[in-house]
């Protein structure tokens, strides 16, 4: 590695930490989340770098070599649909599969009545998390693995040695990927470790939206114990995986709290317990949490200020950003509050004059980190993601 | 955050070691050693099945 660019790294790692710590850095850090973005830059289709994660590594490596941004996220195309059809896992559509190649990966959430926990099961859940999801989730979401008292088979053998197998060998490769990051264009990892609130684990992967909206009015307290049975594994699992030095924050991605998915009292009673428990578990181990809050959460502000001081990097999606910032910026470094579709429709002057407007209304005292609302996938304009960074470069010196 | 039981299997277990050690014959040699390694190889499990809620 050279001397220069392990300079610029430390440089930028500065910048980066200096705005989460809410102070004043040299210049605005640009930490772009760029997903599908960085194939359509990099010259690959959807499908290319959902299956191929060397790909995908490659195309965000020549994104934040050719933007010259302070952090990326090393790979922010996570799926690795390799995997998941190593295990024949059943809720995904997988580009040039069963979606178009040039089309991103869709979550699909199952039908009414066939959630993958049903609704008679939270008691099975709450009494053993992990027996539930290796024995009863798991057989009911990769199709190769056999029920629980069904004939086993070569398929269900098979899928615990290449899932595991091939989970060791993706997450390996970040650790390479990070090193090149850093020695080839002197980037920061934006991000280590993963976290969601516990109800949206079962939002997304357990019952189901629709399910878990109607067992909020038929078992509020259900949906309540199984938030606390598995809050502490989240937050082992967020620590865990965790920077060990501390530098960068946790990513938590957060769905279904916000309105008009729930309301301010259900984010009070069912969505914020267990998820400010386990924030403020990891305050108190020394790390920091990305509040990757995609949609419109300013209604859950008074909530949100509970927080303690630095623990969290709000980052702002739909909410007004300057509210956010009248809230809690005292308390909490921002990102975010360029608008995707502004990113993908509007012009370059467009843009520049967003990012101005953003600059001055909440980066003056530092603690404010450039990015778009949320994560760019294809449709964001080079040109307009060119001029978002060039722009921060030379308005965002202090 | 209310009150609640110890979880039976804490956070980082899948089958913790005192199972593990029901089906071994007497340990001879360093116990500690077998213990260390049983958890950190379990553990790797624990992982794996939180990444596919969690991740993927």
């Amino acid at each position: 590695m050279s001397t220069d660019m392990e300079q610029r790294y430390q440089e930028r790692l500065t910048r980066y930490t200096t705005a989460m710590r809410n102070e004043k850095p040299d210049r605005i850090p640009i930490r772009p989340f760029v997903a599908e973005f960085t194939a359509k830059y990099a010259g690959y289709t959807c499908q290319e770098v959902a299956h191929d994660y060397e790909k995908a590594f490659a195309a965000a490596r020549k994104c934040a070599a050719d933007f010259d941004w302070d952090a990326v996220v090393s790979n922010m195309v996570f799926v690795w649909t390799g995997l998941t059809e190593a295990i024949s896992l059943n809720y995904y559509a997988i580009p040039g599969i069963q979606i178009p190649a040039d089309v991103g990966f869709q979550y699909i959430e199952p039908p009414e009545g066939e959630a993958f926990m049903r609704a008679d099961e939270y008691d099975l859940l709450v009494k053993d998390p992990v027996e539930y999801l290796f024995n009863v989730w798991l057989p009911r979401v990769a199709d190769d693995v056999s029920p629980m008292g069904q004939p086993t088979s070569l398929r269900n053998n098979l899928s615990f040695v290449k899932g595991g197998m091939a989970m060791m060998q993706y997450f390996a490769g970040f650790g390479t990927q990070n090193a090149r990051l850093r020695s080839e264009s002197g980037t920061v990892s934006a991000i280590a470790g993963i976290l969601k609130a516990p109800f949206d684990i079962i939002a997304d992967k357990l019952r189901g939206y629709k399910g878990l909206c109607m067992d909020m009015y038929r078992q509020p307290e259900k949906v309540v114990a199984a938030c606390e049975a598995m809050a502490p594994h989240l937050l082992h699992v967020a620590h865990i995986t965790a920077d060990p030095g501390k530098k960068v924050p946790i990513g938590l991605w957060m769905h279904r709290g916000c309105v008009p998915f729930i309301s301010p009292p259900q984010f009070e009673k069912f969505y914020w317990p267990t998820l400010k428990w386990i924030i403020e578990e990891l305050a108190r181990m020394g790390h920091q949490v990305l509040f990757y809050a995609e949609g419109e959460w300013n209604p859950n502000l008074k909530y949100i200020a509970e927080l303690p001081d630095l623990s969290i990097i709000y980052h702002v999606d739909r909410g007004d950003i300057f509210e956010v910032h009248k809230a809690v910026g005292h308390k909490f470094c921002l990102s975010g509050g360029i608008p995707n579709d502004l990113l993908a429709f509007g012009t370059t002057d467009d843009v520049r004059a967003c990012c101005k407007n953003v600059i001055d209304g909440v980066a003056g005292d530092g603690g404010y980190i450039m990015d778009a609302s949320a994560i760019m996938q294809d449709d964001t304009k080079v040109e307009n993601l060119q001029a978002m960074t060039e722009f921060t470069r030379e308005y965002g010196v202090y | 955050m209310s009150e609640q039981e110890s979880p039976k299997r804490p956070p980082g277990v899948c089958i913790p070691w005192e199972d593990k050690l029901q089906k071994l014959p007497e340990i001879s040699g360093d116990k500690d050693l077998v213990k260390r390694v049983w958890e950190e190889t379990d553990a790797l499990a624990y992982l794996y099945i939180w990444h596919c809620l969690l991740a993927f």
